[in-house]
C-alpha cells in the first residue's frame, strides 16, 4: 500500500503565512517555523529531507530539542499524523567531539 | 579493544541496577556515564518515593542513589564517569571518549539505559533565557544548589511539574501558578494537594500565550483553551514572572539503539521512539538489552527493576546462570513491576478518565482540577475517621502503588492489604498512639494526626513540613485549608523532627475546634 | 491519477532529478520512482561535494569542464535556490615526494586534456590557503574547481522539477523493467504499473540488478564512503581539498562547517547491517589525516558523520548509454563515487538522449557494451 507521503505531487493547498511563522524552532541553526512549513510546500516530505534542506537538528544539539516539534509541524502541514512520520536517522558522534579527541584512539 | 562482559550506557537508576544484578553473578561489567556524578536524576530527587517497601519507598531519591552506588561498588562494577559514549557500532562495540582520547570496547552484552530528555513546546519567547525545563530547573536547586528564579510559574500537572514546583517553594521560589492545557491535573492527587494547600493555584485548560521580555523573561500571558485547543479570546491573565518552567514530558533518548540498527517504534504510550523489546528488555538485536526510560518513559522506581531484570537477563543470555535461576528470579522482579504500574496512573489508564476507586469511592473532581479535597468530600474516604483522642487522617483518595504508612503504624492502625494500590483504611478500634510515624512516612504529605477537644473549644491538627527554617514552639501563625486560603490563627505546640522521620518534621499545632478537619497547612506571620 | 509519462525515470538521486529536471524544460511528461521514502537518499546526499575537473579520468574531463563552464555558474539562479556553489579551486596537496610524483602525473594527464592545473610548491599552496601546515610540500592547483552542496543541489533539481510537473513517487521500488513488442516500455512496482516511451535507469548500484533482468550487466561494485562535518566555523578558506595520499577531502560550506570525506582502508571489505554504516574506526581515521594539513582544526567539533554506498565500476567512470538491444532504455549508473561534479552535464545529457538523436557531447566512451575480458 502505498504511503500517504509517498506522491510528491500531492496538493498540499497554497501556502499561508501563519502568525507565528517567525518562531524559532530549532534553536541551533536558527531555522523558523516558516521556513519548515515553506519546505514542505516546496517537496520536502519527510524529516530526513527538511533536515538537509535546511539543516534542521543538524546543529550542536543534533535535534535532541527541535526533533519532536519539527516532526508536528511537517505532519501538521502534510495533513498526516506524526506516526506517519518516520524519525530521521542517529548517527555517532552521540555528543560534539573534538577532533583532537575523536582523533586520538587507543 | 578492551573487553568486557556486560557493558552498560548509563548510570542512573536503571543502568546502575542492571550491572549490580550482572556483577553480582560474576559477569564484568562496566557502565560509563556522560555526567559527573552517577546516579542519574536520582540524586535530585529529595522527596521521598512511592512504592511498597521492598522497593524503596519513602526512601529520597538520593538516598536511594547512594545505596545503588555502595551496591555497585560491592558487586564489583566498575562505573566511569565523563564517559561518553559516542555510537554503538556493529557486533556490540561501543567507541567512548575519555578524557583526550577515545577508547574501544566490545561487550558480549550490551545494555543501554541512557534516560531520557525533557521535551520543549513552542510559544512566542519559548526561547528566551528564562524559559527552562523543569528538569533543569531541578538540577540547578539540587545539583548545584542554584535557585533558577524568584517567581516562576509551572507549565505541567504531571508529577514532574508538581514534585518540581513544590521544590521550587522549598528553595524559596514563589510559584504563581501550576497551568496545563489538559482539563484535569495529570500528577498525583497528593503532590497537587501539597501545593494547593501552600496557596499555589492551578490553571487548567490553560496555555501559555506568550513569554515577555527582551533578554530575558520578565513576565508571561496565559490563556484558556476551548475543546480545540484555541484560546478564548478574553481569559488571557498576565504573571510578572523571571522563569517558566516546562514539565511537558520526557522523550526516551534511543539514538545509540537506531544507530546500532535496533527494531525501533513510535509508540506514544512509551514517550516516543522506543526500541522493540522483549520482556527482559532484548531488543531485535540479541544482546542488546534496554531498561528505564530509553525503553519507553516511566520513573525511577520501575527503571530499578526493569534494569535488575536486564541485568539478570544479559547473565543469562551468556551462560551465566541457567534458565531457571532465570526464570525464578525474573518473576518476583515482574511482579512488583506490575503492582508498579497498577491502579489509576497505570499505562493502560492513560488519557482515560476514572471517575470511582477501585473501592467505589467517587474520584474528587475538586482535586483534579484544583488541587485539593473539599471539606465534605474528605470525609468520603477509608482513611478518615471521626475518632475520639489523638487519630491519624489519612486524606489518600486516588489508587496510587504506595503501602508504607500500613507498616509505619506501630499500632495496626492502618490496613492497606494485599493490593498496593487500595486505599489506606484506618481502624477506628485500634488504639492511635500518636507516634507520627505515619505523618512521616507518607511520601505523598496526606496523613495528618487530628486531636479534637470539644470541651475547651480547640483542635491540635499535626502536619508535615519540609520546609527552612522551622517555626519555634510558642509561634503564631496562621492556619491554612486545603486551598491554601487562611483560615484562622494557629500557634505551634509542638515540633518533632527525629531520624525515624527522615528529616520530615511534625509540626502540631493548635486552631479552634471547628477547623480540625480544615487546617492543613501553617504559615508563620512575618514579623516587621 | 496517470502512470504513463514520455520518460520513467527510475532513482531520484542527483543524476535522476537532473534529468527530469532538463526533460520538463523541453516539454515532456516524466514521472520518476524512488525506492527510498527519501528524495535523493543515496550517494547524492552522502558525499564530499566536490565539483572538480582535475584528477578525473580523461574520458570525464570533457563533461566536467563542460558543466563547469556551462551549467555551474548559473545553476543557483536556474533552479530559483542556492545551491551553495563555489569556484575558488582545488588544492590536492602532497607532503612527500612520492605524493609530488603521483600529483605530477595526474597533472599532466588533465593538462593534456585542456585543462588549466599545475603544480604548486609548499609556499605558493600556502599563499592561497594560509591555514595549511609546513608538512604540505606541493599540491597541485586548479583555479577553475570548485565544490557545491550535495544535498541542496539534488533537492534543487527535485524541487524545481516538481514545480514544472514531474511527478515524483517515493518508497516505490522498482521490481521490473518490461518490455512489451520488443520495447522497454512497462516499470513494475509492487504498487502500480507505470508506462513511458523512455526508461532512464538511474538507480545507482541497485541498477544492475534491475538492467540484468534484461540481459544487460554494468560491471560494477558497492563500496562505502564515510564522511564528517564539524560545528560551524568562522569563514576560513572555500578551496576544494584532495589529498595524493587519500588521507581525506573536503571543503568549508556556506553554514562554516567543515565537510570531510575520508577512508580507513578497509571500506572495500566492510560489512553493513543492510544500511550504509559507518565504521568506528574510519571517523578517527580522518580526523588524523585532517589534522596532519590543518593542525588549527583540532579544536573543531565534530557533530556528526556518515556513510553512503558509492556504485563502482569495474573502470572507474560511469555507464552513459542507450542500450540499442533493448530499444527506450537508457542507463546511467556505476559513477564511482565520482558522478556529483558532472551530475548537471550529465543530467542535460541524459534528456538530449531521450529526446534527440544526438548529443552535445560525444558520450562513446561510456558505452554500457565497452566491457571485454582482458586477453
Amino acid at each position: 500500500m502505498m504511503n500517504k507521503i509517498n506522491d510528491r505531487s500531492r496538493n498540499l493547498g497554497d501556502y499561508s503565512v501563519g502568525a507565528d511563522d517567525a518562531m524559532i524552532i530549532c534553536r541551533c541553526e536558527e531555522i523558523t517555523k516558516g521556513d519548515i512549513r515553506q519546505a514542505v510546500h516546496a517537496g520536502m516530505f519527510t524529516l530526513t529531507e527538511i533536515r538537509r534542506y535546511l539543516r534542521t537538528g543538524m546543529g550542536l544539539c543534533q535535534g535532541q530539542t527541535c526533533g519532536r516539534l519539527i516532526k508536528g509541524i511537517v505532519a501538521r502541514e502534510l495533513g498526516v499524523s506524526p506516526l506517519d512520520l518516520e524519525p530521521a536517522v542517529s548517527r555517532a558522534p552521540m555528543r560534539p567531539i573534538e577532533m583532537k579527541v575523536l582523533g586520538n584512539e587507543r | 579493544m578492551k573487553r568486557y562482559d556486560v557493558i552498560v550506557v548509563g548510570a542512573g537508576p536503571a543502568g546502575l541496577s542492571a550491572a549490580i544484578e550482572a556483577a553480582k553473578r560474576g559477569l564484568r561489567v562496566i557502565v560509563f556515564d556522560e555526567n559527573a556524578r552517577p546516579g542519574g536524576q536520582l540524586f535530585k530527587q529529595i522527596h521521598k518515593f512511592f512504592g511498597s517497601k521492598e522497593h524503596k519507598a519513602k526512601i529520597r531519591g538520593f538516598k536511594i542513589g547512594e545505596d545503588l552506588l555502595k551496591e555497585a561498588q560491592t558487586a564489583g562494577v566498575e562505573v566511569v564517569l565523563n564517559a561518553v559514549v559516542l555510537g554503538l557500532y556493529l557486533d556490540k562495540e561501543v567507541v567512548v571518549s575519555h578524557g583526550d582520547e577515545v577508547t574501544h570496547y566490545k561487550g558480549d552484552a550490551i545494555i543501554v539505559a541512557t534516560g531520557a530528555s525533557e521535551n520543549m513546546i513552542t510559544f512566542d519567547g519559548w526561547t528566551l533565557p528564562g524559559v527552562i525545563g523543569a528538569g533543569a530547573a531541578q538540577t540547578m536547586m539540587n545539583l548545584h544548589s542554584i535557585r533558577p528564579g524568584k517567581k516562576v510559574l509551572m507549565l505541567g500537572t504531571g508529577n514532574v511539574g508538581l514534585v518540581v514546583s513544590y521544590q521550587l517553594l522549598q528553595a524559596g521560589c514563589e510559584v504563581v501558578a501550576l497551568v496545563d492545557a489538559a482539563a484535569k491535573i495529570g500528577g498525583y492527587g497528593v503532590h497537587a494537594a501539597k501545593l494547593a494547600r501552600c496557596g499555589v493555584p492551578f490553571y487548567l485548560s490553560h496555555t501559555i500565550i506568550k513569554a515577555h521580555g527582551q533578554d530575558c523573561v520578565t513576565g508571561v500571558t496565559i490563556g484558556e483553551v476551548d475543546s480545540k485547543w484555541q484560546v478564548i479570546p478574553g481569559s488571557e491573565k498576565d504573571f510578572e514572572v523571571d522563569t517558566i518552567c516546562l514539565a511537558v514530558g520526557l522523550s526516551p533518548m534511543s539514538q545509540l539503539l537506531k544507530m546500532a540498527g535496533c527494531e525501533m517504534e513510535e509508540n506514544p504510550a512509551k514517550g516516543g521512539y522506543v526500541p522493540i523489546g522483549n520482556s527482559y528488555g532484548e531488543t531485535s538485536i540479541p544482546g542488546i538489552f534496554v531498561a528505564g526510560d530509553v525503553s519507553g518513559i516511566e520513573e525511577a522506581s520501575s527503571a530499578m527493576i526493569e534494569g535488575r531484570i536486564a541485568g539478570v537477563a544479559a547473565a543469562a543470555r551468556l551462560g551465566f546462570i541457567d534458565k531457571a535461576e532465570l526464570t525464578e528470579k525474573t518473576w518476583e522482579l515482574e511482579q512488583a513491576l506490575l503492582a508498579l504500574r497498577a491502579g489509576m496512573f497505570s499505562p493502560e489508564n492513560k488519557g482515560r478518565e476514572v471517575i470511582h476507586t477501585e473501592e467505589g469511592y467517587d474520584v474528587s473532581q475538586s482535586l483534579l482540577t484544583r488541587g485539593y479535597l473539599t471539606n465534605d468530600e474528605v470525609l468520603t474516604y477509608p482513611g478518615v475517621t471521626a475518632a475520639q483522642g489523638i487519630h491519624a487522617v489519612i486524606e489518600c483518595s486516588q489508587n496510587i502503588p504506595c503501602n508504607p504508612c500500613q507498616d509505619a503504624c506501630p499500632k495496626k492502625c492502618i490496613t492497606i492489604g494485599e493490593k498496593i494500590t487500595s486505599l489506606p483504611v484506618v481502624n477506628s478500634d485500634a488504639q492511635c498512639s500518636g507516634c507520627g510515624l505515619c505523618v512521616a512516612a507518607c511520601s505523598g504529605q496526606s496523613i495528618f494526626l487530628v486531636k479534637e477537644d470539644e470541651e475547651v473549644g480547640t483542635a491540635m491538627v499535626t502536619i508535615p513540613y519540609e520546609f527552612y527554617p522551622l517555626p519555634e514552639k510558642g509561634c503564631q501563625g496562621m492556619a491554612l485549608d486545603r486551598s491554601g486560603k487562611e483560615i484562622c490563627a494557629a500557634e505551634i505546640i509542638e515540633i518533632k523532627n527525629v531520624p525515624a522521620f527522615d528529616k520530615t518534621s511534625l509540626l502540631t499545632m493548635k486552631v479552634p475546634f471547628n477547623m480540625a478537619m480544615k487546617a492543613r497547612f501553617f504559615k508563620q506571620v512575618q514579623e516587621v | 491519477m496517470k502512470n504513463n509519462a514520455d520518460i520513467i525515470i527510475i532513482g531520484s538521486g542527483v543524476i535522476g532529478n537532473a534529468a527530469a529536471y532538463y526533460l520538463a524544460k523541453k516539454g515532456c511528461s516524466v514521472i520518476v520512482l524512488e525506492k527510498s521514502e527519501s528524495i535523493g537518499n543515496g550517494g547524492s546526499s552522502r558525499n564530499g561535494g566536490g565539483v572538480r575537473q582535475s584528477g578525473r579520468d580523461k574520458r570525464e574531463l570533457p563533461l566536467a569542464m563542460y558543466g563547469i563552464k556551462n551549467i555551474w555558474p548559473t545553476l543557483s539562479e536556474e533552479l530559483d535556490m542556492d545551491v551553495e556553489y563555489y569556484q575558488q579551486g582545488n588544492l590536492r596537496l602532497g607532503k612527500t615526494e612520492a605524493h609530488r610524483n603521483i600529483l605530477s602525473g595526474l597533472t599532466k594527464n588533465a593538462a593534456d586534456g585542456g585543462l588549466n592545473v599545475r603544480m604548486i610548491d609548499g609556499e605558493e599552496a600556502r599563499a592561497i590557503c594560509p591555514y595549511l601546515s609546513e608538512e604540505v610540500t606541493g599540491a597541485s592547483w586548479c583555479p577553475t574547481d570548485g565544490h557545491a552542496n550535495p544535498m541542496l543541489t539534488t533537492l534543487a533539481y527535485y524541487r524545481k522539477a516538481r514545480q514544472l510537473g514531474v511527478r515524483f513517487i517515493t518508497g516505490e521500488g522498482v521490481q521490473e523493467i518490461r518490455k512489451i513488442r520488443g520495447k522497454a516500455r512497462q516499470v513494475v512496482t509492487q504498487n502500480a504499473v507505470y508506462e513511458g516511451e523512455t526508461i532512464i535507469l538511474a538507480a545507482g548500484y541497485e541498477s544492475r540488478e534491475i538492467a540484468s533482468q534484461l540481459g544487460i550487466d554494468i560491471p560494477m561494485t558497492q563500496a562505502l564512503l564515510e564522511v564528517l562535518v564539524t560545528e560551524a566555523l568562522p569563514p576560513m578558506f572555500y578551496q576544494m581539498l584532495g589529498t595524493a595520499a587519500a588521507d581525506f577531502y573536503g571543503h568549508q560550506s556556506t553554514h562554516g562547517s567543515f565537510v570531510f570525506g575520508g577512508s580507513s582502508g578497509f571500506e572495500g571489505v566492510n560489512r553493513d547491517n543492510g544500511t550504509p554504516t559507518t565504521a568506528s574506526i574510519t571517523a578517527s581515521c580522518i580526523c588524523r589525516g585532517i589534522m596532519k594539513y590543518f593542525p588549527m582544526l583540532e579544536e573543531a567539533k565534530i557533530v556528526r558523520s556518515w556513510a553512503g554506498w558509492m556504485d563502482v565500476c569495474a573502470d572507474m567512470v560511469p555507464v552513459i548509454s542507450p542500450v540499442e538491444e533493448v530499444p527506450g532504455l537508457i542507463i546511467a549508473a556505476a559513477f564511482s563515487g565520482h558522478g556529483f561534479g558532472i551530475a548537471p552535464t550529465v543530467g542535460l545529457l541524459l534528456s538530449e538522449m531521450a529526446t534527440a538523436k544526438t548529443t552535445t557531447l560525444d558520450l562513446s566512451a561510456f558505452r554500457y557494451d565497452r566491457f571485454k575480458a582482458k586477453i
